[in-house]
């Protein structure tokens, strides 16, 4: 009976350790909509840029780290410019603000 | 796919690429020393003549063809996004063309219209034909890499026409070549309302085995004299009369495995290598929701690519086209029909009590203030009908599933013969009795109980 009861809770503490795990895994992850106001990227060969938006729903402006080729590109040859509303997820790493979507909300 | 045609096409590709790379535009010079015009310097000495001409006859600048395998279409006429509606894009060419609208509640305006994509300066716009409309075609934005959109933005010339300005820089122009896929993408990826919208597939070597591979869009979407073959998806209608389909490359038996190769006549190589769709899966034009911008757009469930799981039919490739269904024509007991993967769409808009046909909208007026119906009186009016009765209603959509093409994950004996597998076979016109046998793990058990010896 006393070993049934010290199992359920370890069970418990377990499941708890893993809901905390996954809340604070979740939390990293920032999910934003802001104004583009300025890019920063130092050339065609460049392999990473910054990007600075306006949180539409705070006004806070949040620099985000762009490394993936496919936005990068769209920083090259202006498909996203200063004034895009952009629909952004990032994660906080080494105190930087890095994108994982980085998306034009903006369609035909 | 046998592993040595892979190989080739692999090779095939990588050599293409090579060829695109190291190739240099022999037009360079002339483009060096004169600058860039437009279709008259790519028309000029003798390099591409006729072809400004041969392009206003395409889908791409007409946004429009005859349509041979959708029922309850006017004989003769052709269709397309010039003059179709339906429930991802409830407006069209006509109705809602290229404009700039005026937000009241902040006084800011901005250009938009179905036509935006339209590869010409909107003065010679969808369809224009004759000098002044070869004149005008933006060559560039499918041919250079080096494309500056920054110029690419619509504005009002001084007599007050909307335009679409282009890059004709020497820069863009000494770009040319074979368009990549940025070139496809930059107009593809975001019809529908926004990026991976419409038919939510990203082409990326993340999502597909044809990118991973190093291929291009037009490595399948081969072009004839800027004639560009299209699959047969049942909601996407014009076609330069010219199809493509995996078959043109992975012919006769594709797989090692004969088992695998007898499910080829009646199951679309799709099914099993498309097991995944993405992108919008329900719009509602009713009910317009306003973003930060303070201007409104239509209410959608966005879903990622590979987010969501296709709907399978029997597709004879021609197509059921009524106010609240379009989608696969075709049965088990039809020879010519093979089961394929659709990503299904649910679109809500005005419907007509008195027709019962959909109600095309102008996405200014809602666009400005969210009055959805001040859109539907504003397209009534451009089309010339003066009595109608809005009401809502639903339509279902089957869009195609052809890219999202996996190896690895591609669909396998169980996924589908089990009883939770992903065909719904009573659906599919098969009786309970023979359900109950497909759908029994003995069809496949030594096959798979062997390869998974041999496995580990």
């Amino acid at each position: 009976m006393r070993k049934a009861l010290k199992v359920k809770v370890a069970a418990a503490m377990t499941v708890l350790i893993l809901l905390l795990a996954g809340g604070v895994a979740m939390a990293e992850e920032m999910k934003m909509v802001g104004d583009v106001v300025k890019i920063e990227i130092s050339g065609p060969d460049a392999k990473t840029a910054k990007a600075t938006l306006k949180d539409t729903k705070t006004g806070e402006l949040v620099v985000i780290t762009v490394n993936d080729d496919l936005t990068l590109d769209k920083f090259k040859d202006h498909r996203i410019v200063v004034g895009d509303e952009i629909r952004c997820k990032y994660e906080v790493k080494d105190g930087k603000n890095v994108s994982k979507y980085f998306r034009k909300t903006a369609g035909c | 796919m046998r592993k040595g045609s892979g190989l080739a096409v692999f090779v095939a590709a990588m050599l293409l690429a090579g060829v695109a790379v190291a190739k240099e535009h022999p037009g360079r010079e002339d483009i060096e020393r004169k600058g860039y015009q437009g279709p008259s310097t790519c028309g000029a000495q003798g390099c591409h003549p006729g072809t400004a001409k041969e392009f206003l006859d395409t889908v791409h600048w007409k946004h429009a063809s005859p349509v041979p395998n959708v029922e309850g279409l006017e004989p003769g006429k052709e269709y397309g996004m010039k003059n179709r509606i339906y429930t991802m894009c409830n407006g069209n060419d006509i109705v809602n063309n290229l404009k700039e609208i005026f937000n009241p509640a902040t006084g800011k305006t901005k250009f938009s219209g179905c036509n935006s994509c339209h590869p010409g300066n909107h003065i010679s716009d969808v369809g224009s034909v004759g000098k002044e409309a070869e004149n005008a075609i933006d060559c560039l934005i499918c041919h250079a890499s080096k494309y500056d959109f920054r110029l690419r933005i619509a504005y009002e010339d001084k007599t007050g026409r909307v335009v679409m300005g282009q890059d004709r820089s020497k820069e863009a122009a000494l770009s040319v070549g074979r368009p990549d896929v940025k070139n496809c993408m930059v107009c593809h990826e975001s019809a529908g309302g926004g990026v991976l919208i419409k038919r939510g597939f990203a082409y990326t070597k993340e999502t597909d085995v044809h990118a991973k591979n190093g291929m291009v869009c037009v490595d399948c979407h081969a072009s004839t004299n800027h004639r560009i073959p299209t699959g047969f998806d049942p909601n996407n209608w014009a076609s330069d009369g010219l199809r493509v389909s995996c078959e043109d490359c992975h012919q006769g038996m594709p797989h090692k495995d004969g088992d695998l190769n007898r499910h080829v006549a009646r199951i679309a190589c799709q099914t099993c290598h498309i097991p995944r769709t993405g992108g919008a899966i329900a719009k509602d034009f009713t009910r317009w929701t306003q973003g930060a911008d303070k201007f409104y757009e239509p209410t959608t469930l966005k879903k990622e690519a590979n987010e969501t799981t296709p709907v399978y039919a029997w597709y004879n490739k021609t197509v059921r086209n009524g106010p609240h269904f379009i989608g696969p024509k075709g049965s088990r007991e039809e020879k010519g029909s093979r089961i394929y993967p659709f990503k299904i769409f649910e679109g809500k808009a005005f419907f007509d009590k008195k027709t019962g046909n959909l109600l095309a909208m102008d996405f200014a007026p809602p666009m400005a203030t969210g009055d959805a119906l001040a859109g539907v009186a504003s397209a009534a009016k451009t089309l010339g009908i003066q009595e109608y009765e809005p009401v809502p209603g639903w339509q279902t959509i089957y869009f195609g599933s052809t890219h999202l093409v996996t190896k690895e994950k591609a669909l396998t004996c169980f996924h589908c013969h089990s009883r939770n597998g992903v065909l719904n076979f009573r659906a599919l016109g098969y009786t309970e009795k023979e359900e109950e046998k497909l759908t029994n793990a003995s069809i496949y058990f030594d096959k798979l109980a062997e390869q998974q010896k041999e496995e580990w």
